[in-house]
């Protein structure tokens, strides 16, 4: 078989994401319907900007979804390699192909004779599991030491504003290093760290709801239960592994287990995000505090958590989302560079930094398999500034 | 009249383009300013007012465009200038002066620099000739030591040196047209008076034309030769300020009058008449006349069959009103049913020699070195049942921490406050239970800032229910909520809407129905209406007081606004830099003896009443601070009487409160002095 030509390339890989393409003009179709009662995302639909940011945004998000629950768009299994798909130009015919096989190779092979397409497709699962979720985790933190921070002032908030500082001021990179280091790991403090990070989110539920309802301890004590206790046992599920340094639940009992870099990831990440995020709450809250309806929520006798979390915090959401949006695309580049090190994912992942970095080797000869994730990575981040601009822009407006 | 006018405008529309469609903010809008004349442009928030004045100056932003009419400034049509042209006219030939001084000075460099920046920029002249300006004018402004303020950052100086050095810097270039617009409504009521004087002495001085925008008629009954009152984006009245005053020919203009509290208004007698319904929005304006829907004298089928031109009444004085020749101008708005006055009951709160000092400016991790504010410092007073009781002062005084102090936001340094007897200065508010939570409440000043914007309003009621213990289950909250929100006549729907729908009145409402959830035996009025426009003002207050009435609460009411004081109050304190100078029914403080620093408040307050003369009293000086206050009397340093009081007494002894029956006024003057004092406000017919 002969090999393709780029342009019989683009018309597969466009197929490929039929899926995508449906889902995104389904999307987009009813939203543009329902645009006038759909708040800031409605107005989005004005915004050219703020639209081209979402479109690449839910491209990858879609294909992620596509490729990770259902199998689709994937030619190939992105760990398999195939013998002499070794470094081979996009649109390679699959040698050896059997009856339904994808019969190419539609952006080539790299140096392991794995499908680059395929893993780069991989790759975008990788980054919608971990970006958004360790980012939310990020900002709990962040939020849950910012308001009272912010709130009480004071030396509460000069020790947290200095440690935050602290933090800030260490390199990034370094403390990556560190925190994988064989050493480090064995002392437990990657473990204690993630344990102490994860039950902000806990504690930031848990003030949340106890706050609401305190006027009625019935309800509040059922809701805490309901709330805390499934997710209180997911927590010691995620923070305890047979024979690390917290092995506190019976293996029985244990849900399910983490793999300790993926842990690492998500601790460093919370760790490099949770001051600036700790900062901006902060900030806002300084601000908002001085609002009239905080001192009547404070002359109705209301509790310090309650105006914090049901005065402040909603009305500090703008710029909280936005900078939600723009952190996604920071935690995005983060897990790239990460993986680039080598740092936390196991060596054959198909993510994009542990991609790009198995291509840079041969970058001059063969560029094909670090373009394609390096694309991927810089459309993704892309679309979030863009979207996260968008969504400044039209918050500004009236 | 055969002279030119400075500044000619002619059946103006400005629009502004919006996502939805373009909106019309001002029509058929015509004026002329003579040179040397003021004219004042009238009118309630939204009615176009500003955007005018940025029409004039060509600065409408991106989505504003001036659809017809013209501009002409000296004769010559604006819209057929250069951009290079325009440029040399703004900030030379046109200054404008802005609300918000702070806003308009540039934070990053000292004042000097910026005032020698105009004639340098628009005349070229030497850096040392634009100095000796910059100086000369500072003395025109009256501004202290002019050598030293030149030297000055704008956060060194207080809000009303601010103001002078913004009127210094429009000045500077010598313009033929001075526009101004609000430039006293960020700034209190004595250093508001202080500046109004300088503008009508330097308008005279210089024969600059001035067009003064503003929202409140006393101060363009003090300022203006000629008046112009729009409504919704029209000129409905224009004339001199006599004959607009006294023989106004519109009914929105009347209405305004009978709104807002002259000296003769009375909370039983006459209460103030509030504007019924809403402003319209500018997409939503009814067919024919704006005023129509609100208007007394509509008359269907004529008044919203046609647009209503202006027409001359007689030469220079014009209306908007196709009926302006039928009504009966003199006839007195029917009488509501006479209410009946409110008989103060018992003692309920007691307040004996509060005081309250905050230590500042230490760093909380590695310390540094405390101040101690006085706000405030023994203050002794009672308040009864269903009682008014306004505190008066301008901002510094310490009105605002008393308030906070009763509510238990801050805890007291000294002193009692005595609630049906129990001591409650000591008992911060998270340790107050519900009853007694829900018996002190407040209303808040900023009607934009006092609800939650992200939750509904009916939901913040039942909060409120819901902390003060009342009702066992949530529909009983509901329906309580339900019927709070009739009690300040809003409909039921409302509970649903989020605040960003409610008007800034309607929000108002919904935080005295908040304040009033858990039957509040006092409440705390800090500023309620002060935000809020003319008309709606109006409704806001009466309907406060008509819920106190009912409800027999005791309200303490602060405020700077002495008119409305004066119209709802029954007795009045009057504060000085944490200090009751004063304290007395409402006849006893508004009628000699006074106190010297209330007989300065009275004669800065404007009063839109021809026929009322005042005493012009002028602060001088700047208001001490609380860090560091001055000995013996507070207000010493700024008093005018302060040579007839024998010895330096006033500078180093507090005076005791000297007593006139219940009446009792701060002061070393001697009785017999005081009691000598000439009345401020006489009216002409007296």
């Amino acid at each position: 078989m002969e090999p393709l030509s780029w342009g019989a390339i683009a018309a597969r890989i466009l197929l490929q994401f039929l899926p995508v393409w449906i889902a995104l003009a389904a999307t987009f179709g009813l939203s543009w319907v329902y645009r006038a009662k759909l708040g800031l995302y409605g107005k989005l639909f004005d915004n050219r900007i703020g639209l081209i940011g979402l479109f690449l945004t839910l491209f990858w998000v879609y294909t992620a979804l596509a490729a990770g629950l259902f199998d689709w768009i994937a030619t190939h299994d992105p760990l398999t390699a195939v013998s002499g798909m070794k470094n081979k130009v996009p649109g390679t015919p699959l040698r050896g192909a059997e009856d339904g096989d994808f019969p190419y190779y539609l952006l080539g092979g790299d140096g392991l004779a794995r499908d680059v397409f395929s893993r780069m497709v991989a790759g975008s699962w990788i980054v919608v599991q971990i970006a958004p979720l360790a980012t939310l985790f990020a900002f709990m933190a962040g939020i849950t030491l910012g308001l009272p921070a912010g709130y009480f002032g004071g030396r509460l908030d000069s020790v947290l504003t200095f440690a935050a500082n602290l933090i800030l001021a260490f390199p990034v990179i370094l403390l990556f290093y560190l925190l994988v280091t064989p050493e480090i790991v064995a002392s437990g403090l990657p473990a204690y760290l993630s344990a102490g990070l994860f039950l902000l989110p806990l504690v930031f539920l848990g003030l949340l709801i106890n706050a609401r309802a305190r006027t009625n301890p019935r309800r509040r004590w059922m809701l805490l239960a309901v709330m805390l206790l499934p997710l209180g046992w997911a927590y010691l599920s995620l923070i305890s592994a047979q024979g690390s340094a917290l092995d506190l639940l019976p293996a029985a009992l244990d849900l399910f287990d983490v793999p300790g870099g993926i842990l690492v990831v998500f601790v460093s990440v919370i760790f490099v995000n949770a001051p600036t995020v700790f900062r901006l709450t902060r900030g806002l809250t300084l601000d908002l505090k001085t609002r009239d309806y905080v001192a009547a929520a404070q002359t109705r006798g209301e509790g310090p958590w309650y105006i914090m979390l049901w005065e402040i915090l909603p009305n500090a959401r703008g710029p909280l989302i936005v900078d939600f949006c723009l952190r996604i695309g920071y935690t995005t580049i983060l897990l790239g560079t990460l993986g680039f090190f080598g740092l936390g994912l196991p060596p054959d992942s198909p993510d994009w930094g542990t991609t790009i970095n198995a291509g840079r080797k041969l970058l001059s000869i063969f560029p094909h398999p670090a373009i394609a994730p390096a694309v991927a990575l810089l459309s993704l981040v892309l679309g979030l500034n863009l979207l996260a601009d968008g969504l400044r822009e039209e918050s500004l407006k009236d | 009249m055969t002279q030119e006018p400075i500044l000619a405008i002619d059946s103006l529309s400005i629009s502004f383009d919006t996502r939805r469609a373009e909106i019309p903010a001002v029509m058929d809008f015509s004026v002329s300013v003579q040179p040397g004349e003021a004219m004042g442009l009238v009118g309630e928030s939204g009615c176009g007012k500003s955007t005018v004045a940025l029409g004039i100056m060509r600065d409408l932003g991106r989505n504003g465009r001036i659809a017809g009419g013209t501009i002409r400034f000296k004769g010559r049509d604006m819209a057929e200038m250069s951009e290079a042209e325009l440029r040399r006219i703004r900030g030379n030939e046109i200054a404008m002066i802005y609300q918000e001084p702070m806003a308009s000075l540039n934070p990053a460099m000292k004042v000097g620099r910026q005032l020698m920046e105009v004639p340098m920029i628009h005349e070229g002249v030497t850096a040392e000739e634009a100095r000796a300006r910059a100086l000369k004018m500072l003395d025109d402004v009256k501004l202290p030591d002019p050598a030293r303020i030149l030297d000055s950052y704008p956060h060194q100086l207080s809000g009303g040196q601010q103001q002078r050095i913004v009127i210094a810097m429009a000045l500077m270039s010598k313009p033929a047209l001075l526009i101004l617009d609000e430039p006293t409504t960020a700034l209190d009521v004595t250093v508001e008076a202080a500046i109004v004087e300088l503008i009508r002495d330097l308008g005279r001085k210089y024969g600059t034309a001035m067009l003064f925008i503003s929202h409140n008629l006393g101060l363009v009954l003090e300022t203006c030769d000629r008046i112009c009152v729009m409504y919704s984006g029209e000129a409905v009245e224009t004339g001199t300020v006599a004959e607009v005053f006294d023989t106004m020919r519109h009914p929105y203009t009347q209405a305004l009058f009978r709104a807002i509290p002259l000296p003769g208004a009375d909370k039983t007698a006459r209460p103030l008449q509030a504007i019924p319904g809403n402003f319209p929005l500018p997409h939503q304006r009814p067919p024919g006349c704006n005023f129509g829907p609100r208007c007394s004298y509509f008359e269907a089928g004529r008044c919203d069959a046609q647009a209503i031109p202006m027409q001359d009444v007689r030469p220079g004085h014009a209306t908007r009103c196709l009926r302006a020749e039928e009504i009966d101008w003199t006839a007195e708005p029917e009488a509501e049913a006479e209410t009946e006055a409110r008989t103060p009951g018992k003692v309920v709160l007691s307040v004996e020699k509060l005081k309250k000092y905050y230590e500042a400016g230490a760093n909380a991790l590695f310390g540094g070195e405390t101040q101690v504010v006085k706000a405030n410092e023994a203050l002794t007073f009672e308040a009864r049942e269903s009682e008014t009781l306004a505190i008066v002062g301008e901002s510094g005084c310490g009105k605002s921490t008393l308030a906070k102090m009763l509510m238990g936001l801050e805890t007291a340094t000294e002193g009692r406050i005595l609630l049906d007897g129990r001591e409650i200065q000591d008992l911060p508010v998270a340790d107050r239970d519900g009853g007694l939570l829900g018996d002190l409440q407040m209303v808040f000043q900023n009607p934009f800032d006092t609800l939650n914007p992200s939750i509904p309003v009916g939901r913040q009621i039942i909060r409120a229910l819901e902390l003060f213990g009342y009702g066992a289950s949530d529909a009983e909250r509901r329906e309580r909520m339900l019927t709070l929100l009739d009690l300040v006549k809003l409909p039921r729907d409302f509970a649903e809407r989020m605040p960003r729908q409610l008007s800034g009145g309607q929000k108002q409402r919904v935080g005295i129905a908040r304040a009033f959830a858990g039957g509040a035996r006092i409440v705390v009025a800090d500023e309620p209406v002060s935000a809020l426009d003319v008309s709606v003002q109006a409704a806001v207050t009466d309907l406060l007081m008509e819920i106190q009435k009912r409800e027999k609460t005791t309200l303490i009411f602060i405020s700077h606004d002495l008119s409305l004081v004066r119209y709802l109050a029954d007795r009045v304190l009057v504060m000085y830099l944490g200090h009751v100078v004063e304290l007395g029914t409402v006849e006893e403080v508004f009628a000699p003896p006074y106190h010297p620093y209330t007989e300065a408040l009275l004669s800065a307050v404007p009063i839109a009443d021809t026929s009322v003369e005042k005493e012009r009293i002028v602060l001088e000086g700047e208001l001490p601070s609380a860090t560091n206050p001055p000995p013996g009397c507070p207000f010493q340093t700024r008093c005018r009487w302060k040579a007839q009081v024998a010895g330096d007494r006033c500078a180093t002894e507090l005076p005791e409160m000297r007593r006139f029956g219940a009446h009792q006024i701060r002061c070393h003057l001697a009785p017999e002095v005081l009691t000598d004092m000439p009345p401020v406000l006489r009216h002409a017919a007296d």
